[in-house]
């Protein structure tokens, strides 16, 4: 069981010396189950939805599981697997509904009817009021039975979103076919909370089965290296196969390469899904070209670079001098107040003092100048005023905070291109 | 179709068939049924009779004029033949502005009835083209749906061995004929109920208790068995209807659900409340009782509690002959959100269903099973007394009886002999259901994730609070992973992390527009993050 990344090499014309590789990378993720999750949370799933199906069973089963441990694409290939049974595929309906697109009970009703097809639907519109549709759909399913209805499957994604809509209606209802002798239902919650039974009000916990799969990520580095080498090497059945054993021999060398496995570590360190790794190496393998067509570990460091990148670095690469003292004179501020909320008056002070005493090529910046540099600050969020609402105060001595970190502040001096030298050092002096 | 090309005249030639049918001797006219027409070059005669469809010319070749025939006849000198028609018209022949009042899109064979008095209903018989076939629209608009699921193609397989049959019967849904543990308040709701029905009068009755402790199925039972001796006229007949609050959109749609049950009338829920004012208010000898069930009572509070105040004060009119029953979850429901005048209409009539202790939880699933020998008793012991200790809740226990049978059927399947539920069966249900995930969640965590957790718990130590904001927690954090001989993490990174332990909320944060002064704190105790963390 792997998952693989596709690499199609476009166009190779050795004959016309012109070689255009397009390497494409689609990372298909809708093949089998990752290695992560095992394969008995799998069985339970399925025996649980093909009781629903041949047996006409209800059920109601919520997993759970942090964002990215694959829930939707467990949920993704058990329904597959189901719909291979020959007794399912003809008889079960399904239901999928998502907590970020239906907000409201009446957009979802309107959704369920829609999907399945009642007959109050035409073409893709439904008629009638939220509470005719509601009776409706009730009614619908009160009138089957186990034996002789279809079986509906109903998917909740994001099932901690329905949970906050006025009453809990339609989770009641819901829950209350799957407990009753109607239409044999089963009701698939997914969702990232692990407090979600605490948001159920207590007539709707009651009807839940209490049902609960975990996916949890107990994968150790190991496992985790070998998921990466199984990602990014070629399957046996690419139509260039000296390309792809070169390929694959040059990732598995990658694989044990110190550089790599450092990098990898970190990442691994920083959160265990698999989306994460896919951003990393999506940037890895993109920047294969045609000088260069394996995977080096240059590649895999520059995509660790672009990705673990600080999101306010860029933003300090592009200030001017003036604004960069600024915030050199409000990160000692910080330091002599010990984090107290500072304002415009104070910064400007501490700013006149290294330019008198400290500074030779700084120019002796104008207020206003000044001010406009500060308001700069202020309008890419680097500084926030301490209360967001409506201020009498005059706007130099309104009180501010600084969002940026000591470290922050030290790395994009570091990396500041031609920052002059008593600036740095200021920035480094007594309280640095 | 071109202007400038001319359509070839056929000359058509009309003739009366048969003899009148009709004189008006004033009018001097004479009637007849059919008119038949020649046209040249055709073989055939088109006949055209009173009551059909026909063609008659007009400017527009290609589209004649569509009506349908009431009366043919012709003036004393027999020459000029006149047609009394009723006008169609076509979609293209209604004015631009008009064409919206339809509400949908057209046929483009559709013709629509024409009434306007502008028109002259009498036309040259010689304008006749011929007959024209005429078909009833499809509705477009479903005015009749009915609501049904689709059938499945095969029925649903029967259960085939004695876990699957115990499996069956332990699902929430197969509710048994007659609900134990719960017959000495079946026979006080029956009692109640009755002697309302015999006597013809009307009366309102409140239970209560917590989820899953018998009253719906109680109830239906009691109506059943009435139903029962009604039938073999032991008592009058009643018509018994069922609401639900949380079936409903909106605590007013009451009225209308309780009029389509009593007179499948469709109303708006203002004319539905003064329909069953009237109902209720008028004097009818022969009416039948009503019961009438409300579940869920607690959802129609409104403001001005008015739904609430006519369900209670419906049943106190002479004649309503109404016997209301009431089901919420707390006991005091009536003297905390009800006024008064309503509290006292709902009267001191009320009942209040226990949770189960485990002796009765043991009784429910042993006649459930009804001599279906899957469970061993210790298991079934386990089971009733964990789920009495904690809610007596009896649908827990169905379920998680449920489950240990699925758990006994995998591991049988693998071990090649299925006997009976046992204790370890019954155990491992039980964790599933009962355990919480946090610990196994701070298990699994990543190893920057627990770095956060702990860093946020040195931070609670050192300020003795148990908040800390994003910014305190992270200087924590990079203390520790100096400790730890991990490469310092950015600001981005540790903020990634923050916000991947909020989101499956081990921990509790502000928003991240806060950035670093986000405020966090434990959702888990402390403790329990601490003892996960030890066990690696």
């Amino acid at each position: 069981m792997c998952v693989s990344v596709y690499v199609l090499c476009v166009c190779l014309c050795v004959f016309l010396h012109c070689v255009c590789v397009c390497v494409c990378v689609c990372v298909s993720v809708c093949v089998c189950v990752c290695v992560c999750v095992c394969v008995c949370v799998f069985r339970h799933l399925l025996e649980l939805l093909r009781r629903t199906a041949v047996h006409g069973e209800s059920n109601s089963v919520l997993i759970v599981g942090p964002r990215g441990s694959g829930k939707t694409m467990l949920l993704g290939c058990v329904l597959r697997e189901l719909m291979s049974l020959k007794e399912a595929q003809k008889n079960v309906l399904l239901v999928e509904l998502n907590g970020l697109l239906q907000t409201d009970d009446k957009i979802a009703l309107k959704e369920i009817t829609r999907q399945l097809h009642l007959e109050n639907v035409v073409g893709d519109k439904v008629f009638g009021s939220f509470a005719e549709n509601l009776a409706f759909l009730l009614e619908a399913l009160k009138k089957g039975d186990k034996s002789s209805s279809r079986p509906v499957l109903f998917v909740l994604d994001e099932f901690d979103l329905f949970a906050h809509h006025k009453n809990q209606t339609l989770l009641y209802n819901l829950l209350d076919v799957s407990q009753s002798a109607q239409t044999p239902v089963a009701v698939l919650g997914l969702t990232c909370r692990l407090d979600v039974l605490e948001l159920l009000e207590k007539r709707v916990k009651s009807r839940f089965s209490h049902r609960q799969i975990h996916l949890f990520s107990s994968l150790s580095f190991a496992q985790y290296l070998d998921v990466v080498r199984a990602q990014l090497s070629l399957p046996p059945d690419f139509p260039d196969p000296k390309f792809s054993d070169e390929w694959n021999h040059s990732v598995t060398k990658l694989c044990e390469d110190k550089t790599v496995e450092e990098i990898l570590r970190r990442n691994f360190n920083g959160s265990k899904d698999f989306r994460s790794l896919h951003s990393l190496l999506f940037l890895a393998v993109s920047r294969v070209s045609v000088s260069h067509s394996t995977l080096r570990e240059a590649d895999l460091i520059e995509a660790w670079r672009l990705i673990s990148v600080d999101s306010k670095a860029n933003v300090l690469h592009g200030l001017s001098i003036l604004e960069l003292c600024l915030i050199i004179a409000m990160k000692h501020l910080n330091d002599t107040y010990d984090g107290e909320p500072f304002n415009f008056q104070m910064v400007h002070n501490e700013f006149k003092k290294f330019i008198q005493r400290k500074s030779h090529s700084i120019h002796k910046f104008e207020k206003p100048v000044v001010m406009k540099a500060f308001e700069h600050l202020l309008q890419l969020e680097l500084v926030r005023p301490v209360d967001s609402g409506v201020c009498k105060v005059q706007r130099e001595y309104q009180l501010m905070r600084l969002m940026l970190e000591h470290g922050q502040v030290m790395e994009a001096l570091q990396k500041y291109p031609q920052c002059p030298t008593d600036v740095k050092q200021w920035a480094l002096s007594a309280f640095g | 179709m071109s202007r400038y090309i001319t359509r070839l005249r056929m000359r058509r030639t009309y003739k009366w068939n048969g003899r009148p049918v009709g004189e008006d001797r004033k009018l001097k006219r004479k009637y007849y049924e059919s008119m038949s027409i020649s046209v040249e070059g055709k073989t055939e005669d088109a006949t055209v009779s009173s009551g059909q469809y026909i063609l008659i010319e007009g400017d527009d070749d290609d589209n004649p004029f569509v009506a349908q025939l009431h009366k043919l006849y012709t003036d004393d000198s027999g020459k000029k033949k006149t047609a009394v028609v009723q006008w169609f018209v076509r979609m293209c022949e209604v004015p631009q502005n008009k064409r919206k009042l339809l509400g949908r899109d057209p046929h483009p064979q559709e013709i629509f009835f024409y009434q306007d008095r502008s028109c002259d209903n009498e036309v040259d018989g010689e304008t006749i083209l011929g007959a024209v076939q005429t078909a009833p629209a499809t509705p477009r608009t479903p005015r009749h749906a009915t609501p049904s699921i689709p059938s499945r193609s095969a029925p649903a397989r029967k259960p085939g061995n004695v876990l699957e049959e115990a499996r069956a019967r332990l699902h929430v849904s197969s509710v048994p004929e007659s609900l134990p543990c719960r017959e000495q308040e079946f026979q006080d709701i029956y009692n109640f109920v009755e002697s309302k029905v015999i006597d013809g009068t009307g009366g309102c009755m409140y239970i209560s208790g917590v989820p899953g402790t018998g009253k719906t199925a109680t109830v239906h039972e009691v109506v059943r068995s009435l139903q029962q001796s009604a039938e073999q006229d032991e008592i009058p007949h009643f018509h018994f209807i069922e609401i639900n609050g949380m079936k409903m959109t909106d605590p007013h749609q009451a009225y209308v659900q309780i009029l389509q049950k009593l007179t499948d009338q469709k109303a708006t829920p203002d004319h539905a409340a003064a329909l069953l004012e009237k109902r209720f208010s008028a004097p009818a000898p022969k009416k039948e009782t009503t019961v009438l069930l409300v579940d869920e009572l607690d959802l129609l509070w409104t403001r001005k509690q008015n739904v609430m105040y006519n369900l209670f004060d419906w049943p106190t009119r002479r004649n309503a002959r109404l016997v209301v029953l009431t089901i919420a979850n707390t006991m005091d429901l009536p003297e905390r959100i009800m006024i008064n005048r309503v509290a006292s209409r709902l009267g001191l009539t009320r009942m209040s269903f226990q949770p189960y202790t485990f002796k009765q939880l043991q009784q429910i699933i042993t006649s459930r099973l009804n001599r279906v020998k899957a469970f061993e008793e210790d298991a079934l012991q386990l089971v009733s007394r964990k789920v009495a200790a904690l809610s007596g809740d009896a649908r827990r226990c169905l379920d998680i009886c449920r489950r240990a049978t699925e758990i006994c059927e995998h591991s049988g399947s693998q071990k090649n002999g299925s006997g009976l539920v046992g204790m370890s069966h019954v155990m491992e249900a039980l964790d599933e259901m009962f355990s919480s995930s946090y610990i196994a969640a701070i298990r699994c965590a990543s190893v920057q994730e627990q770095l956060f957790l702990r860093a946020v718990i040195a931070e609670f130590r050192r300020l003795g609070l148990e908040e800390a904001t994003f910014q305190q927690v992270f200087v924590q954090h990079q203390a520790l992973c100096r400790v730890e001989g991990l490469q310092p993490v950015s600001v981005s990174e540790g903020l990634a992390v923050c916000q991947r332990l909020g989101s499956c909320r081990l921990l509790l944060l502000e928003g991240s527009r806060l950035d670093l002064f986000l405020r966090i704190r434990l959702n888990v105790s402390q403790d329990d993050v601490l003892y996960a963390l030890k066990a690696d």
